[in-house]
């Protein structure tokens, strides 16, 4: 029989807490090292990005990305000015023609400098019969592009266009030479890509030739992306990464009271009520649209799906930051049941109606918000029933009018009305408009707003289109929701652009520095 | 022993065309396009023509019998295509992947194993003594209370209160293994804990039924020592049900680790899986069930075989 005698270990109290005692000093010995290192910005993302590929708009996580890689001719300053970015400046020779004069020493990742030919290319490719670009439909309006030499670049246009130099600084306009193959767009923005582990992080360096003397300021940016909102927090609690995008609304508090921690928000998107227009339903009628927007009281859905942290949304959802005032109490909503129920008598429907509402659920705010809709159409007789599934049949369903009344939230990308061109224009179906609306009237205005460059006069244009949203109803607004980049005090210099400049925020990346 | 592998090889096969088909039809049946999803990510609108040009670089807009038929032959080679969404081969996600799911399945087993066994013994020898009802007791709300909530609790106590231990995310072992320990401890904490209570009751009740066989009763009556009785003639025994039940978790965890690789950014196979769902990115869909529904009947398999060599009453 072997001698087992060393396998009677006899457990006591004493040895079992050294144990643990011994255990737990070890996970807590290096303590945070991993929390300072160097000048490498940690950026905690909200997702991985699907795909960084310059000209596609694949979600504001790859954005951000994006414009560490890639820049355009025109784009921001730290402030949020619109500046000319690798142009060096520009001029309109004539309405419709506008020349760009380059940067001399702008270059590509690869050393190539950046010539009227590359800039050809990249608008070439946007526009080409196959391309999938975002900004393919806004840029139809180039006629042709043309080098006047080797730093200076000529693009005519259809007609005139107000919005030209704020589309060119979108981030997915940014330049890529003209020798790039699909698979490796070679672009020529402050940071080069140095490491990657998908699904986990994205690691860009300082690029050393960066056009801007000086800048960017940190040498490196680890993107690592935490799906899960709180542990997003969590990580920039514990000191894990420096900046994060998407603060919970739930934690605004916290970070304002922190000693650690402070914020920068703005209020950028806006959640709506979108309608089904085409069949013969209750809301083909604009009065049962207006109806709901008197039937719904905004602030409960901020206090209670935002934390209180936005404002309620009246009227015509003119951005944030917008040059022009549009607000006129005449062609905004108040909640007002018994208006809203005299609406629904007008129209037909005095004792109401049954109807489909979707929503999405996988975006608790908006399940949130539909909830609380719900509850005030219940109000004034209309029977909602909640239709919540996950996003990619969600899309489906608001692409195919299989909804009768849809709770959304949008945004544009710059702080000017014509921002709501997607939303408002009639075009193919899609899930981001009211299925089966158009308006001649809204799209009439839309052009002539576009295509007027007096600032004076546009505003009037816009009043019009203001007043025309009130009357014709393409969607019913409902608030405008807080949207905020929670960092480690010592961060400076990284801010959240203002309005719907937020998904341009990356801009300040060039001027980030960790003290 | 031979003609039973054969056996079993052939109907794993056919099982796997069987879940390799459904999963391709269920993919088309349910709603949802990928070229839309991806250009309209973040509510940003697309037009109509830059999302059917997307679907023709995907391959979207060939036959589905043609698509069927591809991703057979494809699979039948272990090629299992490109994803729709970034392009990088399936496979290779795979194989980096799933590692690092085995890996957490089986450092929480481990910690179950160590943990529940002798605790689950001890408790069954002595029904009803102090440590029974003390780890009994701690069980029920164990068993009770959901991963997720555990997780959440570890991070806000270890991570954001003690400062212990990173909040969650992963470095590979090569670049930094203390970190890479450190970022594994919490979930696999939470794995185990969730299998500690289910080997805990098990290894309890199997004990205890055990314990009172007559074999027992001899071995006590000669004279043996009382460890060797329960190492030799309780434990042994016992371990029968253990296997099995642990064979079938581990198959369950490979799918279900979701939630905790989601709470403590652990990127695992299930967390890719979810991913690709809510992208339809149908390729790294159909790739990752069909592998882990490999794995599930080679565990199966193996519990089997462990079976036969626990009991050798057990005849193949």
């Amino acid at each position: 029989m072997p001698d087992n005698s060393g396998l009677n270990f006899k457990p006591t109290r004493r040895a079992v807490l050294a144990g643990i005692g011994a255990g737990m000093t070890a996970m807590a010995l290096p303590g945070r090292v991993w929390a300072a290192e160097g000048k490498t910005l940690r950026y905690g993302l909200s997702t991985y990005p699907p795909s960084i590929t310059p000209w596609n708009n694949t979600g504001a996580s790859s954005n951000y990305v994006k414009l560490s890689l890639y820049r355009g001719l025109m784009g921001y300053d730290s402030e949020a000015n619109l500046v000319p970015e690798v142009a060096e400046s520009y001029e309109w020779t004539d309405p419709t023609t506008i020349v760009f004069k380059l940067r001399d020493n702008a270059v590509f990742h690869n050393g190539a400098p950046v010539t009227s030919e590359d800039v050809i290319f990249t608008f070439e490719s946007i526009i080409a019969e196959d391309s999938s670009a975002y900004l393919k439909s806004s840029l139809l309006n180039i006629v042709k592009v043309e080098a006047v030499d080797e730093k200076t670049v000529k693009f005519t246009l259809t007609e005139p266009s107000a919005v030209f130099l704020k589309e060119l600084a979108n981030y997915c306009a940014g330049l890529v030479w003209k020798g790039s193959t699909q698979d490796d767009p070679i672009g020529c923005g402050p940071f080069t890509k140095t490491s990657e582990e998908r699904g986990v992080f994205i690691e860009v360096t300082r690029f050393p030739d960066y056009y801007i003397q000086g800048e960017p300021t940190c040498e490196k940016i680890r993107f690592t992306a935490y799906a899960d909102q709180n542990l997003r927090y969590a990580a920039l609690e514990t000191g894990d990464v420096d900046v994060i995008e998407y603060l919970p609304w739930a934690q605004f508090d916290t970070v304002e009271q922190s000693d650690t921690l402070k914020i920068s928000s703005t209020v950028s998107p806006f959640m709506l009520v979108l309608f089904n227009v085409a069949n013969d339903g209750p809301f083909k009628d604009p009065k049962v649209r207006q109806a709901v927007g008197y039937a719904i009281q905004r602030q409960d859905v901020v206090d209670a799906v935002f934390a209180g942290r936005g404002e309620p949304l009246t009227g015509f959802p003119n951005p944030p930051g917008s040059p022009y005032k549009l607000s006129d109490a005449s062609i905004e909503y108040s909640f007002d049941p018994e208006r809203a129920k005299k609406l629904l008598a007008e129209a037909g429907y005095p004792n109401g109606f049954s109807c489909r509402l979707l929503a999405t659920s996988t975006y608790g705010m908006h399940q949130d918000t539909a909830a609380i809709v719900q509850a005030y159409l219940q109000m004034i007789g209309i029977n909602a029933t909640l239709d919540l599934p996950d996003w990619a049949t969600r899309v489906k369903k608001g692409k195919e009018g299989d909804y009768d009344i849809a709770v959304h939230g949008l945004s544009g990308y710059y702080n000017d009305p014509n921002a709501l061109w997607p939303l408002l224009h009639s075009g193919p179906a899609s899930y981001t408009r009211s299925f089966g609306f158009e308006s001649a009237r809204i799209d009439e205005l839309l052009e002539k707003g576009r295509a007027t460059m007096d600032e004076a006069k546009r505003e009037e244009v816009y009043k019009e289109l203001a007043k025309a949203y009130f009357e014709e109803v393409p969607q019913v607004p409902i608030n405008w929701r807080a949207q905020a980049h929670a960092m480690q005090k010592p961060v400076k210099g990284f801010m959240a652009f203002p309005g719907w400049l937020n998904s341009s925020s990356a801009y300040s990346f060039d001027v980030t520095e960790l003290s | 022993m031979l003609r039973f592998a054969l056996n079993k090889g052939l109907a794993a096969l056919l099982m796997l065309w069987v879940v390799g088909t459904i999963i391709f039809s269920v993919l088309f049946i349910i709603p949802g396009d990928p070229a839309e999803l991806l250009l309209t990510s973040d509510g940003a609108s697309a037009s109509q023509e830059s999302i059917e040009n997307l679907r023709k670089e995907m391959g979207l807009d060939k036959p589905l019998i043609t698509q069927y038929l591809e991703f057979l032959a494809g699979a039948a080679h272990f090629d299992f295509g490109q994803s729709l969404i970034d392009h990088v081969p399936v496979g290779e996600t795979i194989a980096l992947r799933l590692p690092r799911t085995i890996e957490l399945i089986l450092a929480g087993l481990f910690l179950g194993l160590v943990t529940g066994i002798p605790s689950g013994t001890w408790a069954g020898l002595r029904p009803g003594g102090s440590f029974d009802r003390t780890i009994s007791a701690a069980n029920a709300v164990l068993i009770s209370v959901p991963g997720f909530v555990i997780g959440t609790l570890f991070i806000y106590l270890f991570a954001q209160v003690l400062h212990w231990l990173p909040a969650g995310g992963y470095v590979s072992f090569t670049s930094d293994p203390l970190l890479h320990l450190k970022l594994l401890a919490l979930p696999a904490i939470t794995v185990g804990l969730h299998l500690f209570s289910i080997i805990f009751r098990m290894t309890r009740a199997s004990v205890l039924e055990m314990r009172t066989h007559d074999w027992v009763r001899t071995a006590v009556a000669k004279g043996l020592r009382r460890k060797l009785v329960v190492r030799r003639h309780v434990v042994r025994n016992a371990l029968g049900p253990i296997v099995t039940v642990v064979g079938l978790q581990m198959g369950i965890l490979l799918g279900s680790t979701v939630l905790i690789e989601f709470i403590y950014n652990w990127p695992g196979l299930s967390g890719y899986l979810v991913t690709a769902v809510q992208q339809r990115d149908y390729p790294s869909v159909r790739a990752i069930i069909l592998v882990v529904s490999a794995l599930f009947i080679l565990i199966n398999f193996m519990v089997e075989m462990i079976y036969s060599l626990l009991d050798p009453r057990i005849r193949l």
